[in-house]
């Protein structure tokens, strides 16, 4: 069994088995590997989203997980049980697809009791079960209709209650919110938070969308061409990310080519970047000189001004010149150009100063950010693999990451 | 093409060209002289003598005992053909759409013929039930692409669904797909309905002595018989298909 | 028993009831009459007992090339009038209103679900020589009164063309309701004019839908009995009616194999060429946009 463990987590609670795991599972179709040895474990209880672009493996992932894929290689352990070989329907799992399915010629109360019925519920048990639940999703008075009669909101609750009247051990929820418009969306959120806060099991959510898996998960696996890039909490996805592709991939970011020039301490290395000043970096990576690196930093992390700021030597400060402002209302993004490179910067308005000049295009101005706040990975090609003490968490196709685009200004 | 008005006009034509003869026909049916040449007056006794027609009657029984019988089997039996054709896309279904797909497009005295030539080399003396195992045989076909085309609008994340919910595979059938799939089949079923019906050329093949179809009895008679008879037959027949195919179309377009 | 071989035998045993009954029926049969060929017949009307090449020998009938001849080339001129009249009326009707389209469906189809005999009865009746539409063109000089519009090879095709027609309309439709019509106006934006837009977009836009056509035509065409033996006359006889006159007629059933045999040779060749090009071009999938 191996396990993940990230930067914050400090040494970790280590147990035995987890109550949802996925040990080394593979599945391909083909050639094409759609989950390449992806091992997880899922505590009980906890709300964790599969995160990453389409064709990355999550759904297929969940499916195996239902039981509508076999894994190639690997088992999948609920609850301390082997169900790798069990049917769909002998799972205490139930699905939320993504186009619902509910069934047509069936209403919303014959939907929702499809699966105590085939328990063998039924009279008395069956009409409370069902009456619960219709109370729960709030469509006591739809019960009748049938699914063609309903808005996308209501199906979508509807297969909701359907598959946690139940009582799952598991709830798979195949990218639910894709199919409606966006203040639906906003407000599904919100229900299927409060949903799983009210009903304590554990969720396995599906999603592109980084948002959805921000806002509602305990915990993110971020999946690229079928492996696990990352395991963690949103807040350390987003802000110590193990790969360029996690880090490319959730949120915004700049980056920046450069090399290991010189190691001040124990924790800050200095960067040498090709048409870029210098940089001091934080490296809790143990990147050893001379190897080539990549360097993000997020847009919000710089700061901003006409005036130059103090010297510190753990900020990094260059000057540059606005390119382009983009005003969004509670923020505006700057481009700046410095040297080779344009960044993107993000400035909260967090104070409307009367007297303060605004920063305008063409301006020159002083951009910094503070060392802690940059984030390095190692530039990997494949001669370099033989020197590694271990193997990166994604190589990509061609060796490196292909997702990075440093952001070098065209000349 | 908006400047042509060649499509309308060729559309006119051919619908003209349809209908013509069937009109014709239906008019002369209710003409009291026995030559379509000249209108006597209006009339009905073609088909009071009509009535009268045993040997038609007891074609027309024949027919519908192998037409139920030959739609209740090919219906099951392109069901599952159909079903086997969209759910799995190995080898041996390249090969069963093909067997599918032949018999729809071979002249029918070929299948009349191998059929007789089968059933004689074997020994089986010709009858209803041969014309009864030859009719299932092209219907089958038929039934299937019906159902296969329904397939391909199908959901199939429901039958995943019922499974999610603990359905086995027969539950599953049985409470999810068959209802789904239901006027599918039944459209199918009423296309093998008619094509059984109206068979003649396999029907006359393999038909034995004494079991005459209403197609064959036509066909004697227009080689052999009473035009206006055959007439007041037709139009009758054609009232019965205009019902059936109002019925196939309603069948099709309520469960869109 | 794993999951693989779980789904091999699902798979078997749902394709079982339709596979084995047309390999029994339907194949089983079609191989037959080529093994009765090689029978003699017994003078009762049945199959004789041993091997034979005299079956063979005597399809070298000297009639029997004009008559391979005409059927052949009754059933090209068939599919030819009807795609050149399927086309423009596909055309048309997939650009109507979509209620319109429904209609247009309907009146199609209703002659086509209508008995066959019935509508080569119709034929028979309207062109009979003392009937009302000979008459007609007589009174406008059309034809002579001595000549016959019944029993002739002009007949068999005019009534080829009538049955067959909507075999060729459906696909065409389907293929055309498929098509995407903004790329004849795109053609039409960039210079060519309507014409040349139809042959060279829309026409090939359409081209499984046209194969499918030639295909449902043609072929059924080549067998064709019952029309030429109704409207025809000795000088239009088909294969078809060489089969049907040998079977009952003549009561020679191996004579009567050897020409189903020949026929159904004739029938593959094309077939097998359509499928071949079609699986050159990369394309799966049926040939028949579903039955209505």
């Amino acid at each position: 069994m191996r396990r993940r463990m990230d930067l914050f987590t400090g040494a970790g609670e280590v147990t035995v088995s987890e109550f949802l795991e996925f040990d080394n599972v593979s599945k391909f179709f083909g050639s094409l590997r759609a989950v390449d040895g992806c091992s997880l474990e899922i505590k009980k209880g906890e709300f964790f989203s599969l995160l990453g672009p389409s064709g990355c493996g999550k759904t297929t992932l969940l499916r195996i997980l239902a039981g509508f894929e076999n894994p190639d290689t690997g088992r999948v352990r609920l609850d301390g049980q082997d169900i790798t070989d069990l049917p769909p329907n002998h799972r205490k799992v139930n699905t939320i697809f993504q186009s619902y399915a509910l069934f047509p010629h069936l209403t919303v109360q014959e939907n929702i009791a499809f699966g105590p019925r085939i328990a063998g519920h039924s009279g008395r048990q069956l009409r409370d079960e069902v009456g619960a639940m219709l109370k729960l999703i709030q469509l006591e008075d739809q019960a009748h209709k049938k699914p063609g009669q309903l808005s996308g909101g209501q199906k979508q609750r509807v297969a909701i209650a359907r598959a946690l009247i139940n009582k799952p051990q598991v709830l798979l929820l195949d990218e639910p919110l894709a199919a409606l418009d966006l203040k639906l969306r906003q407000r599904m959120l919100i229900e299927l938070d409060l949903i799983h806060d009210e009903v304590g099991i554990t969720f396995l959510y599906v999603t592109h969308d980084q948002g959805e898996a921000m806002s509602l998960s305990d915990r993110i696996a971020v999946m690229n061409k079928g492996k696990i890039e990352q395991i963690g909490t949103p807040a350390e996805i987003y802000e110590a990310p193990r790969s360029s592709f996690v880090a490319a991939f959730i949120g915004d970011t700049n980056f920046f080519e450069g090399k290991v020039a010189e190691v001040i301490d124990e924790n800050y290395s200095r960067l040498e970047i090709d048409g870029f000043p210098d940089v001091t970096v934080f490296n809790d990576k143990q990147i050893h000189m001379g190897s080539a690196v990549y360097l993000s930093v997020r847009p919000e992390k710089f700061r901003i001004s006409r005036d130059n700021p103090l010297e510190d030597r753990l900020n990094n400060i260059v000057r540059a010149r606005v390119e382009d402002v983009i005003y969004l209302g509670s923020s505006t993004k700057y481009w700046v150009r410095c040297q080779d490179y344009r960044m993107a910067v993000y400035r909260q308005h967090s104070r409307y100063l009367l007297d303060e000049k605004p920063i305008r295009w063409n301006d020159e101005v002083w951009v910094w950010w503070h060392a802690d706040d940059g984030f390095m990975m190692e530039r990997y090609s494949e001669s370099d693999e033989k020197l590694m003490d271990g193997p990166p968490d994604s190589m990509g196709d061609n060796g490196l990451f292909d997702v990075v685009r440093p952001n070098r200004a065209a000349k | 093409m908006k400047h042509s008005r060649l499509p309308l006009i060729t559309t006119i034509f051919v619908l003209v060209f349809f209908y013509l003869p069937i009109v014709v026909l239906v008019i002369n049916s209710f003409n009291a002289s026995r030559f379509g040449g000249t209108w006597e007056g209006f009339s009905f006794k073609w088909y009071i003598r009509l009535f009268h027609q045993r040997e038609i009657w007891h074609a027309l029984r024949n027919t519908l005992i192998i037409a139920v019988g030959a739609t209740s089997v090919s219906a099951v039996i392109g069901t599952t053909a159909a079903f086997a054709l969209h759910r799995y896309t190995s080898r041996l279904q390249r090969i069963h759409y093909t067997l599918i797909y032949t018999p729809l497009v071979v002249p029918e005295i070929l299948m009349g013929m191998s059929l007789l030539l089968a059933f004689v080399a074997i020994g089986v003396k010709l009858g209803l039930f041969t014309i009864f195992l030859a009719h299932v045989t092209f219907c089958i076909s038929y039934v299937a692409m019906v159902v296969l085309a329904r397939l391909q609008d199908f959901d199939f994340s429901v039958i995943e669904a019922a499974q999610d919910l603990g359905a086995n595979w027969w539950e599953t059938a049985v409470k999810v797909l068959l209802p789904l799939l239901a006027p599918g089949i039944a459209a199918g079923a009423l296309l093998a309905f008619t094509l059984s019906v109206d068979d003649f050329v396999i029907s006359f093949f393999v038909a034995g002595p004494g079991s005459t179809t209403l197609p064959i009895r036509i066909y004697s008679m227009i080689k052999h018989g009473s035009p206006p008879l055959i007439n007041a037959l037709s139009s009758i027949l054609l009232v019965v298909t205009f019902a059936a195919v109002w019925l196939s179309q309603r069948l099709t377009e309520e469960k869109k | 028993m794993s999951i693989e071989q779980k789904k091999r035998l699902q798979e078997t045993l749902v394709t079982l009831p339709s596979l084995g009954w047309l390999l029994v029926l339907f194949v089983a049969p079609t191989l037959i009459v080529f093994v009765i060929t090689f029978k003699p017949a017994d003078p009762f009307g049945g199959i004789g007992p041993g091997w034979t090449l005299e079956t063979l020998r005597s399809l070298a009938n000297p009639n029997y090339p004009a008559i391979i001849w005409r059927t052949v080339w009754l059933s090209m001129l068939t599919t030819v009038l009807c795609i050149l009249l399927a086309t423009p009326m596909g055309y048309f009707m997939a650009r109507v209103g979509s209620k319109w389209q429904k209609v247009m469906l309907l009146l199609v189809i209703v002659p086509f679900w209508t008995s066959f005999l019935v509508r080569i009865f119709a034929w028979k009746v309207l062109l009979h020589p003392e009937g009302p539409l000979k008459q007609f063109l007589v009174y406008l000089h059309l034809v002579k009164p001595e000549t016959s519009l019944l029993y002739n090879a002009n007949a068999v095709l005019l009534v080829l063309v009538y049955s067959y027609l909507p075999f060729a309309i459906l696909p065409i439709y389907a293929a055309a309701e498929k098509f995407d019509f903004n790329l004849i106006e795109a053609a039409r934006d960039l210079g060519a004019h309507s014409l040349r837009a139809f042959f060279s977009i829309f026409l090939p836009g359409i081209r499984r839908g046209l194969m499918t056509a030639v295909l449902v035509v043609f072929i059924p065409a080549l067998g064709s009995y019952v029309i030429p033996d109704i409207v025809g006359g000795p000088g239009s006889e088909m294969i078809g009616n060489k089969i049907a006159q040998r079977t009952f007629v003549d009561r020679n059933l191996p004579h009567a194999s050897g020409l189903s045999a020949f026929l159904t040779l004739a029938v593959l060749a094309p077939m097998v060429a359509v499928l071949t090009l079609q699986k050159r071009k990369g394309e799966k999938g049926p040939l028949i946009e579903g039955d209505a």
